[in-house]
């Protein structure tokens, strides 16, 4: 049963870089950055799948580092970078993962799918070139229930492969 | 049946529809969208599996700041009901609550913290009642009853074929055993959610993530009392369903608070909801006999099994109707008892999953042969071969197959894949505490709705002078690939590129009824009312053709955007066609329909009325290790090969079948909804495990190409296929690597450690400890 008191509600204002846009945003206390990425900002790539960091879905690359927005408050992304994958194509170039994606069918419904890439960027930041079970390993955390997961990890592969990886590459037919 | 080579767009690698939206998060989904003065619907759902409602006072509620609306069941202006077959489930329940799903009041707030403090505001007065939970203990006489003055017993299938004790008279060895399945869990990501809102004319629109948009607008009108035709269904994109969104959910409610605050309003399920509500994979318990000859030939089998469907009826009757009818499996049985009862209790619903109904008839049928190859001394692939349906026999229910079994070539060609000859060159103890087996298991998906159900679906398909085409369909696609497939038998008809088609996705306003996207149907019905609604605008841009080029009709064909003249291409667009069959008065908009059509002789008279007539046939093997210290199961290789007809899509076939074994070996090795005297233990996904990365095993996927003449291009139906024989094989490879019949799902590390307990103490085994 949910808590029938309220706190008082009080806000903050926290700076938070948003795919590479500084904003300024006022904030509940106890509010999640998924809930501010989702609602205030409509960066709804950011999927609610549990709310308790069970899923995946809702992962954002924040310093560098693969998050569950869900379990972040958004006072602790004060002075963050943040990036969701609205961040990862500029108009209309796709980046070497969602190229890789799009090319291995790595999804099904799609809805673990930003949370997924995000995961894989991440990891691409730190490790260039990851093994298969490097790739395994950082996706862990994010369940798909549509695929057996092997269309992922080929597609990481496949995007670290790339040469340097440009974002060179326009989309595939759709 | 056109051959492979003269097909441009079919069987070829493209891009999935959507693909582009999907990746760059541009895709949306119902909880991403959003209208001015959009509220927050809310339900406040009980906590007794079993209770009389007292009084619900929602005053307090009511004077809440920021609550828009506040109804209980008597401020429903129609049906009380979703009224899916029966009109037992309650939208909000009045009288009594019969499983911890069910609602009692439905908020609208203009926020979630007002929506919370309204939901913790309502007063309810519960009278609880002790409510049943065992469905076999319900099945007593005396046992409390879910309904007063009805049975516990929903229903109870009887199929009966040819003279079972005559059979077993024949029989050398008679061997019984009793398997269970567990309860589970679609957890598709997208939790359940529905954006209502009012038109200006008082229409009331409704996106929802779901499979049966048109069904759902019946329910929805019926709810607010108004003719359908003032109802509107929009499906967004779709998280996943996997059958758990074949019935409503939350659409109902999200129109009620709409029409009662005439602004929108959202309704989202939290996962702990989702679990709760709805529906989930029965358990069963299956007591299987079969008698059998020396030589390996089944006689006789007499099948008695029990499913806990929950308080409501939903889709359980059809769920056992088609766990009844296959639970033979493909292989011939010349007589047959099956009894299935469908009980209530007071646990969570039990419906449409993945498979309705097949894994578990599966999971007892093929663990029974594994039995019966033992107790005769035949190697498991040997027994099925010699048992195995072949094109031209009949099922116990009265149907004969007459399109190509590929029963037997799976079978064959699986085995030479996982090196089944072979095996015993691998070591069986591979380490101090290792213990390696083999298991195979075939299976028989029956797909479409089957005999004397309404199984049809219209589409819409425009060509337009640019050369670019509009398809209109309400099948769901709710990540199967369905539109993908649609807009390939589109392209290849109309002789574009799969890029030239655009999909408009499901819309009652828009797109026609082409009923659920479930029973591996979409493909087979709508794809086949695709190809419909495309000959009219081939003849069209045919008999344009022939009229410019004075080539014969029979000489030409459209590919790629363009006229060929006997394989050669010709400088005539399809755009060009299309402008001069337009100036011609010639149709380029045309509705396809089509009604599932088996060939005459597929049934026999005194066949079950329900049986199905398609069938896609295949065979999975599992080599495992079983550490038998710890009773961990690794999974080392899954061989897949389904005979799917005509694989229309290299990429969608293959996702949909390592997708399908995945959830088939979560459901094998550990997934398990852990209900407590009707109370879900297990209601988030950190305590209802699923496959991660880390845990699905490599696998082997082949498929073979027997083709259903009455399929599109000769494909069959086969989302649900690949599901099917996952967990009976992985049993039958944990029984042969540790000696000890596992027959229980799921094998878990502790069940498959007490079993090697139970041996290691020389004590007689007990079967069934959960």
């Amino acid at each position: 049963m949910p808590c029938g008191k309220m706190a008082p509600v009080t806000t903050l204002e926290v700076q938070i870089t948003v795919n590479g846009v500084a904003r300024s945003v006022q904030v509940a206390v106890g509010q999640t950055l998924l809930a501010v990425l989702r609602e205030q900002f409509r960066l709804t790539s950011v999927k609610e799948g549990c709310g308790q960091g069970d899923c995946g879905a809702c992962v954002v690359v924040m310093d560098g580092d693969a998050v569950n927005s869900c379990l972040v408050l958004a006072s602790q992304a004060d002075g963050t970078n943040v990036t969701t994958l609205e961040g990862l194509s500029d108009a209309n170039k796709l980046h070497p993962l969602q190229q890789a994606f799009v090319a291995n069918w790595a999804f099904q419904c799609g809805f673990c799918t930003p949370g997924m890439i995000m995961s894989c960027y991440a990891l691409l930041l730190h490790n260039p070139k990851p093994s298969p079970a490097e790739v395994r390993e950082a996706i862990a955390g994010n369940l798909c229930r549509c695929t057996s997961y092997r269309s992922i990890v080929e597609a990481v592969l496949d995007a670290a492969a790339l040469p340097e990886r440009k974002s060179e590459c326009d989309g595939g037919d759709d | 049946m056109v051959a492979m080579t003269d097909l441009s767009v079919i069987g070829q690698h493209s891009a999935a529809v959507g693909s582009l939206d999907i990746v760059s998060g541009r895709a949306k989904y119902t909880v991403d969208l959003s209208f001015p003065d959009m509220l927050v619907g809310k339900l406040l759902y009980t906590d007794y599996p079993s209770a009389c409602i007292v009084t619900i006072n929602v005053e307090q509620a009511r004077a809440i700041k920021g609550v828009a609306a506040v109804l209980t069941h008597a401020d429903v202006p129609g049906e009380n009901s979703y009224l899916l077959y029966e009109a037992d489930q309650p939208l909000l329940a009045k009288d009594c609550v019969r499983f911890q799903g069910d609602a009692l009041v439905a908020i609208a707030a203009e926020d979630e913290a007002a929506a919370q403090a309204a939901l913790a505001a309502v007063e309810v007065v519960y009278r609880p009642l002790p409510g049943i939970f065992d469905p076999i203990a319900a099945m007593e006489p005396n046992a409390p009853q879910v309904w007063p003055g009805r049975s516990n017993v929903l229903d109870h299938i009887i199929i009966e074929h040819g003279d079972v004790e005559a059979g077993f008279a024949k029989a050398d060895l008679i061997l019984e055993n009793t398997y269970t399945t567990q309860r589970v869990e679609q957890a598709f990501l997208e939790p359940e959610g529905a954006v209502a809102r009012l038109e200006l004319d008082g229409s009331v629109v409704v996106y929802a993530s779901c499979q049966t948009p048109h069904r759902d607008r019946m329910q929805i009108a019926r709810a607010l009392g108004i003719p359908e035709n003032r109802v509107r269904v929009i499906v967004p994109y779709v998280g996943g369903a996997f059958g758990g969104k074949d019935e409503a959910h939350v659409q109902i409610h999200a129109a009620l608070l709409a029409y009662a605050t005439g602004r929108p309003v959202r309704m989202v399920r939290t996962r702990e909801e989702s679990i709760r509500t709805h529906p989930k994979r029965h358990p069963m318990t299956i007591r299987y006999r079969s008698g059998i000859t020396r030589d390996g030939l089944i006689v006789a089998i007499q099948v008695e099994a029990v499913a806990d469907t929950g308080p409501y009826v939903n889709m359980g009757k059809k769920v056992l109707s088609v766990f009844a009818t296959r639970v033979s499996g493909p292989y011939r049985v010349p007589s047959a008892r099956i009894d299935a009862y469908v009980v209530h209790t007071n646990n969570p619903i039990c419906g449409a999953m993945r498979g309705f109904g097949m894994p578990q008839a599966h999971l007892a049928c093929e663990r029974q042969m594994d039995e019966l190859a033992r107790a005769v001394g035949l190697d498991p692939l040997e027994i099925r071969l010699r048992n195995g349906l072949e094109t031209g026999t009949q099922l116990p229910i009265g149907v004969n197959i007459l399109e190509g079994s590929g029963m037997k070539k799976s079978l064959v060609e699986a085995a030479r894949l996982a090196g089944w000859a072979n095996r015993d060159q691998q070591p069986r103890a591979p380490g101090p505490n290792l213990r390696r087996g083999w298991g195979i298991a075939c299976m028989l998906e029956g797909f479409g709705l089957g005999r004397n159900r309404p199984d049809n679906a219209s589409v819409g398909l425009e060509l337009l002078v640019d050369g670019s085409v509009i398809l209109r369909t309400g099948a769901v696609d709710m990540g199967q690939g369905a539109h993908t497939v649609l807009a390939q038998l589109a392209a290849e008809a109309l002789g574009v590129d799969l890029s030239a088609v655009n999909v408009v996705r499901p819309d009652t306003h828009l797109t026609n009824d082409a009923g659920a996207s479930c029973a591996s149907r979409v493909t087979f019905v709508s794809g086949n009312a695709v190809l419909r609604a495309a000959e009219p605008i081939r003849k069209a841009l045919f008999m344009c053709a022939s009229e410019q080029t004075g080539i014969s009709e029979q000489l030409l064909t459209l590919r790629g955007g363009f006229l060929h003249a006997d394989g050669e291409r010709l400088s005539i667009s399809v755009s060009e066609l299309a402008a001069k069959a337009r100036a011609h008065n010639l149709q380029l908009c045309t509705i396809g329909y089509y009604a599932m059509d088996y060939p005459k002789g597929t049934f026999s008279e005194k066949g079950y009325p329900h049986a199905p007539g398609f069938f896609t046939f295949g065979t999975q093997i599992a080599r495992v290790l079983v550490d038998t210290e710890t009773g961990d199961v690794i999974v080392e290789e899954l061989v897949i090969v389904n005979d799917v007809g005509r694989v229309l899509n290299p990429d969608g076939a293959l996702g949909q079948t390592e997708g399908g074994a995945s959830m088939g070996y979560g459901y094998a090795v550990m997934e398990e909804l852990t209900v407590d005297m009707g109370r879900t233990l297990t209601n988030s996904l950190g305590t209802y495990l699923i496959p991660t990365a880390k845990d699905v095993p490599t696998m082997k996927v082949r498929f073979l190409e027997t083709p259903l003449p009455a399929g599109p291009y000769g494909a069959r139906g086969m989302s649900e296929g690949s599901v099917i024989p996952t967990a009976p094989a992985i049993l039958n490879a944990v029984t042969d690597a540790i000696g000890v019949p596992m027959n229980h799902l799921p094998v878990t590390p502790e069940r498959v450690w007490a079993a090697l307990e139970y041996r290691r103490r020389d004590q007689p085994r007990v079967e069934g400890t959960r």
